[in-house]
This record gives structure tokens, C-alpha cells and sequence, in this order.
């Protein structure tokens, strides 16, 4: 790949532009299929967590807290190779919150390289350091900066769902008249259950997932790209690696210091002061400087070198800061009793084990996009705070499907284990527990059964029990009351999700320490 | 700002969205008050008498029209037993006088399965696959414009449980579709002859069908002491904990709105126990079994003798509560020995 050799001839610059916003919004569109099909039984679970197993950061670190190989994630290996070769080639034309991100250009194309300081690239570097560290000390919780596990949970659990309430209100809206009911109907077919669920799912902290994305984008107001240059992790992890990458930068003799290509780049990289070069560390092979160039004097040819080491790179001194920041937020966060909360409203998809969960768990919330019933959320405050983001079942919301394996199948770094779906059938995640001074047949004496009618073991962990019961208003009657077997409940939490009473259910799920230890 | 829209075009937008919007409301107002294009019973029989609004109980339906006047009144129920679920539905509709007395050609069918969880069908927790896709075929042959399948999985997501139960491949390959229930869809609806449940959302391609058939599985049910044809029909409604007080009559107010053309109840495998979601082989009996009759009150009323406690009308209380009050409405009759019914044995 020589893009000099086209640079004069029929092929003009632009058109690298044009190719690059093509790969862009291919890459964009189909990281976006690859997440929205990742729910079950629409891809396969390989496809629908391809994007997360892509990432050489989330897998690095789940395997150093991890101390495991899981062999899907070598498929990173790829990016770390593109990076050799072309740089930070993946932050300019393949990473979707990059894209993302060029999709809002706040400034206007004659300030879009303006920003801050440059000192302040260095934060990306010290967040990686810090995220590395904390991750040989087994800590995960800061995984959640990664930008391909923020575009999967601002897809999953902020736009999606945001989505499907806006089209499905639309056509409730729609539906009355007579005109758009064959149309709707039709539309239907081919949006559902693909595309959007047949009936909206839940979804929890839609308003933080929506927050989070919206900051980094209106960081673009401050500097393009301001997320890439100075706080992505993964990108300051590719940035070292383009340390040695092969296609460089040129400016060549033809230049004549018009600063064109500096005032366009969307990283600021290119230094007027010094013969408008750049860092390969900072540039994403965007290519808008060969495109703005009106004298074809940048070109991008092969080259084995070093790059320098820039006055914003981290020296010795802060990468100790850093590891020793590192060090002492895992120790503060492993002594807070914050963090371990009693265990009893966090109920784990089905076979995590909680210390393996914390060690390999990158929060990239491809479970909760999998889950059929829109049962798994990311934990606020469930799991504490290393276990920030997480996945737990929050029954009333969703429930764990008997008939469903799909989490531990599409878990990329095997946090949620693989079962057969004959073992999940067994697994118990938690248990269920009558609240008697609410359940329709306990406190008001009346027949209601849909927790038994709803209980999935197929010898029923619910069961009714004849009961001759006095009403409060004086009569008497013969009622089925449940009750709830302790030892054939899994704790799936169906009849949490169903109990008819309003608000919080009569029969809910938790997780008692028994069943914690065995 | 040249790109940005001017105030005044933005407005007229937004008068002309405003002002469809409200037109809308008229047009749907308009359109409950439009006659449907298709006649809202297509088969040449009435499923009941009318209702009898006295509560007592009402005098026998009329006997279904025999396609030629020559030959012998047609059946009221029919009992077919044998080891091939397609052959079952194929000579129980003969018998019953050939699915063209059902379905009209050009009618837009709805069948009405119990998909209700994702298990295979050999946990006898949904309806026989070959039962409904033979009854898709026979609707298609009999010139079915448009044969539809549908249920609301309470216990699984949809598209696993059409696909797990084995009925999607089935009816795909008979040539029908399979169709989701999106909550918009479920309009609200009176119940006119009703006498507990009188309003309900009810699924409007249900509605608005011209032929619907109601193909339960006979399953063991906690509070309704077994799950049949009435209950079936609970799949077709929104809000069902409305249903749970007094569900008898409720069962039979809805079915007095729905009119299932005709009850197909599956009786290849029963679920005996730990119903209606099942999931043990032990609880499943092999029956071989299918009734198939016009009048569904006479269907359930049979499905009941199939149990291992038929005799003992007080273990099934519940069940009878919804046929009880069937009866009293005039869906149907209870009575089997008053009953023609036939029973035929279908070989291999």
C-alpha cells in the first residue's frame, strides 16, 4: 500500500476521503447489525460478540485480571497487527464511536485541529497504565472507559430501547387509522422480532447509558475528537504500538507552509513548528491532510522507524503516578465495605461464579443485549462498586428463560460461563420468597396461582396448598395458597416477573448466602 | 444560517403534523364506525345459538347445514384416535363435513395454537405441530386466502417458543404464517353478551379475522383445573390478571366475543400434571387423541373425560365453572350424552 504512487495521476486525493467515509460508515453500520443481531437467535453468538472480541484492550486486561486465555480473543491480535502496519488506522476509519464521533463536527472545518493543551494527551496514556495495573491486581471496574464496550451499551441499553419506544409509540399512535394498519402490519414483519422486540423489553439507567455518550460527543465542542485524543484508553494502547508502525506521515519538499494540512487534522497533530510534521501516536491515518494539500507534499509511505518520544508522551515519573494511583484505588476499593454489599439483590446471570465474574467482566453489556427478556441490566449499585456495571438479573424487569442459554454463549471473555442447557435448567442463581402481607392469596384470601402457573421447574418449585382462609370482611373460603419449595426453586425469577400486584411483586428473588456458599 | 429552517416553514410543519394528527383521531373514529368489507362470520353455521340472556340453560344449537341434504346430519363432536396427528385432523374434519364449512375461499384464517412456553412439543406443554400445520393445509386447500398462526408465549420470549415447539417449521411448510402479537396491536373491545368481563384488549388481527380456529392442547391448570378450549382463548387478550377473579365466566364471555369457528383440541399428548408449563416426560400421557367440533363448550366438556379423574366432576370444578357458564350463555352444550358425536379410529 503505497498511497503516494496515486497521489498525482487519476486518482486524486480526495478520493481516499471519500473511500475512508465509505469504510467508515460500512464498519459503523455493521459493528451496529453485529450488536443489534447479537440478541438471541438471531446471529450467532461468535458474529454478535465479534465487535467486543475485536479489542485489544478489553481482551488484554480481561486476561491479566483473568489470568486466562480465552481463545476467541486472540481474533484482537488483528488490530494489534493493522496498528503495526498503518498506525492508529482502526481510530480513523473502523472504530464506530470514532465514527460516531465524526458524525457531530462541532467546530467548523478552519478550527477543527484547536484544542486544549497538548499536555493533556498524556491523560489517555496514564488512564491505560492505570487500567493495566488495576487489572493485575484483578480490578475490571475502570474496563468501562473502553470505547467499543461504551458504543455496546449505548446501543444495547440507551439507543435501542429509546428506539423501539419511539417506533412502537409511532405506530400505536398510527395504528387507529384504518389506512396504516396493512402498512404497519407489514412493517412489522420486517422489524420484529429481528430488528426491534415484538413488545418493548425494559431497560434500566437509560438516561445515564444516554449521559455518558452524550458528554463524550459533546467534548467535540472543546476539540474534534477530544475523546480520541486525550482520554481513550484503547487508543492510547494503539498509540504506543504505532510507535513502530510501518506507513508514516511525510511532508516532503513540495510543501510550501500553507498549514492546510494542520488546520484540517482532526487530532491536531500536525506541528506548524516543527515543518508540519505529526505523531504517529496521534494520527489516524484520517488522510484529510493529503486530501487538504494543494501541492500533493504529504505522502504516506513505509518505513521502519521509531517514533520520538513527544513532550506529552508519559515520562517515568507519571506512569509511577499512575501505577501507584492504580495501586491504592484497588486497595481502597477492596477495604470499602461499599463495595461488598450484602449479596442479596444481586442475582448473576445463571453459572457466574462472583470472583471469576469481577476478574474477567470487561462491562461490555453483550449479555443485556442478548437476553430475550431484557431481564440483565449493568449493576449501579447491586454489585458495588468494583462491580459497577456488571450484569445482574433484575427479576421484575425481566426474567431468566428456562429455555435459554444465550448470556454464557455470547459472553466473549467467559465471565457468564458457557452452560448446555440442561445444566442452566439446574443452576441455581437465587430463590424466591413470599411476601405474605402482600400476595393476593395470603393477605387478602383470594385464589391468584400465577406463580405456580408461571414456575418453569418441571415438578414446580411453587406448589398450592389448600388453605380455608377468613377474608377481612368476615367470609370464609377454601383458597390455593403457594408456597415456595426451597430446594427445587433456581431462582429464575418468572413468578417475580408476573406476580400481578402492583409495584413490587409478592414473591421476589434473592440471593441468600446458602446458596452463595453451596 | 442559510441551512437552518425559517421559523414560518417550521410552523406550517408543524400546523400540518398537528392537524393530521387530529384528522387521524376523526379517521379512527370513523373507521370503528366503517362496516368491514368482510362479512364478520364467513362459514354457513353459527358456532352457538344466540345468547340467552335468562341463564337458563339454552335450548340444543342448531344442527350444522349438511354440505348435500342427501346425506346423514353431520356430527356435533368428533372423537378421532390413531397414531398420525395429520391423518387425525384430516378424517375429524371430514367427518365434520369438510373444512369448506368452515373456511370460505378468500377468508382471512387466524388459528390459534398454545404456544405458551419454549419446550418441545413432546412435553405436551404446546399444541401439537402437525395438528396445526394439517389444519393450515386443510384451510389453504379449502381456499384460505391468508392462513395465520399466532400465540403470546407467557413463559418464553416468541420467537423461541414458535421455533422450539416445533409448530413454525410446521406451518411454514404447510404454507402459512406465522404472525407476533405486538402489544399496540391489542385493541380495546366490548364484550356486548358478556356478564363479568364486558370490555377487554383483544389482538386485532383475531378480530378482524373472518374464520378463527382455536387449537388448544388438554393440559393440567392450577386454577382452572385444566387448560382447554376456553382457556385457550386467554392467548388472545392483553390483560390477563383482569381474568384470574371469577375466571369461568370471564373464559366464557371472552369466547362469547371470539367465536372460534371451530375447537381443535389436542389430546395426541395430554399433560396430566405440573401444568401448563410442564417440562417432565413422566407427566405426559400418549392419547393419541384429537376432538374437533364447531361448539366449543361440547369440546371442552369432552377433553374432560380424557383426564385420569373424569368421573368425579368436583375434581374438575374449576374446569366446569367455564363450561358451566358457557353452556349459560348458549356457546354451546355440555351434555354429552345429548350429543351427536362420532368417534372414528384412524390406522396407520
Amino acid at each position: 500500500m503505497a498511497p503516494s504512487r496515486f497521489a498525482t495521476g487519476r486518482w486524486k486525493p480526495r478520493y481516499w476521503l471519500i473511500l475512508r467515509q465509505t469504510v467508515q460508515g460500512v464498519v459503523f453500520l455493521t459493528f451496529l447489525a453485529l450488536i443489534v443481531g447479537a440478541k438471541r437467535g438471531l446471529l450467532s453468538p461468535e458474529l454478535g460478540n465479534l465487535p467486543v472480541r475485536l479489542d485489544p484492550l478489553t481482551s488484554l486486561l480481561s486476561f491479566l485480571a483473568g489470568r486466562v486465555l480465552v481463545p476467541g480473543l486472540l481474533l484482537s491480535l488483528g488490530m494489534v497487527l493493522l496498528t503495526l502496519l498503518a498506525g492508529r488506522a482502526w481510530c480513523g476509519w473502523l472504530c464506530p464511536l470514532g465514527t460516531a464521533l465524526d458524525l457531530f463536527p462541532f467546530r467548523t472545518q478552519a478550527h477543527r485541529s484547536e484544542g486544549p493543551a497538548e499536555r493533556w494527551r498524556l491523560v489517555k496514556y496514564l488512564l491505560l497504565v492505570a487500567l493495566v495495573v488495576a487489572a493485575l491486581l484483578g480490578n475490571l471496574t475502570l474496563a468501562f472507559l473502553d470505547p467499543i464496550t461504551i458504543f455496546i451499551r449505548t446501543i444495547s441499553t440507551a439507543i435501542w430501547p429509546a428506539l423501539d419506544r419511539l417506533v412502537t409509540g409511532l405506530e400505536a399512535f398510527l395504528y387507529p387509522v384504518p389506512f396504516f394498519q396493512g402498512p404497519l402490519t407489514s412493517l412489522d414483519g420486517l422489524i420484529r422480532p429481528d430488528i426491534l422486540p415484538i413488545t418493548p423489553t425494559a431497560a434500566n439507567d437509560v438516561l445515564l447509558f444516554a449521559a455518558v455518550f452524550a458528554a463524550i460527543v459533546g467534548l467535540n465542542a472543546i476539540a474534534h475528537r477530544f475523546w480520541c485524543r486525550y482520554l481513550c484508553p484503547l487508543g492510547g494502547l494503539l498509540g504506543l504500538l504505532a510507535k513502530v508502525s510501518l506507513v508514516r506521515r511525510k511532508v516532503s519538499g513540495e510543501c510550501n507552509q500553507c498549514a492546510a494540512c494542520a488546520r484540517v487534522c482532526p487530532t491536531g497533530t500536525i506541528d506548524s513548528q516543527r515543518n508540519f510534521s505529526s505523531d504517529t501516536s496521534e494520527c489516524t491515518m484520517c488522510l484529510e491532510c493529503l486530501a487538504a494539500c494543494p501541492r500533493a507534499g504529504i505522502q504516506f509511505t513505509p518505513e521502519l522507524a521509531i517514533s520520538p518520544w513527544q513532550a506529552y508522551d508519559p515520562k517515568r515519573r507519571e506512569v509511577l503516578l499512575s501505577l501507584g494511583a492504580a495501586v491504592v484505588w484497588v486497595s481502597l476499593l477492596n477495604a470499602e465495605s461499599v463495595t461488598r454489599p450484602p449479596a442479596a439483590h444481586r442475582i448473576r446471570p445463571p453459572g457466574v461464579d462472583e470472583a471469576t465474574l469481577l476478574e474477567r467482566c470487561i462491562r461490555c453489556g453483550i449479555c443485556s443485549r442478548t437476553c430475550p427478556t431484557g431481564g440483565i441490566h449493568p449493576a449501579i449499585a447491586q454489585a458495588g462498586l468494583d462491580g459497577f456495571w456488571t450484569p445482574v438479573l433484575i427479576p421484575r424487569l425481566g426474567y431468566c428463560d428456562y429455555s435459554c442459554n444465550a448470556c454464557g454463549q455470547a459472553c466473549p471473555t467467559q465471565a457468564i460461563p458457557m452452560l448446555p442447557l440442561a445444566e442452566k435448567q439446574t443452576t441455581v442463581i437465587g430463590s424466591a420468597y413470599i411476601d405474605q402481607n402482600r400476595c393476593i392469596a395470603w393477605a387478602d384470601g383470594w385464589d391468584c396461582i400465577v406463580c405456580q402457573e408461571m414456575c418453569p421447574v418441571p415438578d414446580k418449585a411453587v406448589i398450592l396448598e389448600k388453605a380455608e382462609v377468613i377474608r377481612a370482611d368476615g367470609t370464609t373460603a377454601v383458597i390455593q395458597r403457594p408456597e415456595v419449595l426451597r430446594d427445587r426453586c433456581i431462582g429464575c425469577g418468572i413468578c417475580e416477573y408476573k406476580c400481578p400486584v402492583d409495584g413490587e411483586a409478592a414473591i421476589r428473588v434473592y440471593l441468600p448466602d446458602s446458596i452463595l456458599n453451596g | 444560517m442559510p441551512t437552518s429552517m425559517p421559523r414560518r416553514t417550521f410552523l406550517r410543519l408543524l400546523a400540518l403534523g398537528v392537524g393530521s394528527a387530529a384528522c387521524s383521531r376523526i379517521g379512527s373514529t370513523l373507521g370503528t364506525a366503517t362496516p368491514s368489507p368482510f362479512p364478520t362470520t364467513v362459514g354457513a353455521v353459527p358456532t352457538g345459538a344466540p345468547p340467552n340472556l335468562t341463564g337458563t340453560v339454552a335450548t340444543p344449537i342448531p344442527s350444522p347445514v349438511p354440505p348435500t341434504p342427501t346425506s346423514a346430519p353431520l356430527p356435533d363432536l368428533v372423537v378421532a384416535r390413531g397414531p398420525s396427528p395429520e391423518a387425525l385432523v384430516q378424517q375429524a374434519i371430514s367427518a365434520l363435513g369438510g373444512m369448506s364449512r368452515f373456511v370460505r375461499p378468500g377468508a382471512n384464517v387466524v388459528i390459534k395454537p398454545n404456544i405458551c412456553v419454549a419446550h418441545p412439543y413432546e412435553y405436551a406443554a404446546t399444541t401439537n405441530p402437525w395438528v396445526v400445520g394439517e389444519l393450515v393445509r386443510q384451510c389453504l386447500a379449502a381456499g384460505a386466502a391468508r392462513v395465520r398462526v399466532m400465540d403470546y408465549p407467557f413463559a418464553s420470549d416468541a420467537p423461541s417458543a414458535y421455533a422450539t415447539s416445533g409448530i413454525q417449521d410446521q406451518v411454514n411448510a404447510a404454507g402459512g404464517e406465522m404472525e407476533f402479537m405486538p402489544a399496540y396491536r391489542f385493541v380495546q373491545v366490548d364484550l356486548p353478551d358478556a356478564r363479568e368481563l364486558h370490555t377487554c384488549q383483544i389482538f386485532d388481527d383475531i378480530l378482524k379475522a373472518d374464520v378463527l380456529i382455536n387449537v388448544p392442547i388438554a393440559k393440567d391448570h392450577a386454577l382452572a383445573g385444566l387448560t382447554l378450549g376456553m382457556k385457550n382463548l386467554m392467548g388472545t387478550i392483553l390483560n390477563r390478571p383482569v381474568m384470574h377473579f371469577d375466571l369461568g365466566q370471564k373464559l366464557a364471555d371472552l369466547a362469547s366475543r371470539l367465536r372460534p369457528s371451530l375447537t381443535v383440541i389436542d389430546a395426541v399428548r395430554i399433560l396430566l400434571n405440573h401444568g401448563p408449563t410442564g417440562g417432565d416426560l413422566a407427566d405426559v400421557r400418549e392419547l393419541d387423541t384429537l376432538i374437533m367440533s364447531p361448539d366449543i363448550v361440547a369440546a371442552d366438556s369432552y377433553a374432560t373425560t380424557l383426564f385420569a379423574r373424569s368421573a368425579d366432576k368436583l375434581a374438575y370444578a374449576r374446569a366446569y365453572e367455564g363450561i358451566n357458564a358457557g353452556e349459560a350463555m348458549g356457546l354451546g352444550r355440555s351434555d354429552l350424552g345429548s350429543l351427536r358425536i362420532k368417534e372414528i379410529s384412524v390406522g396407520a
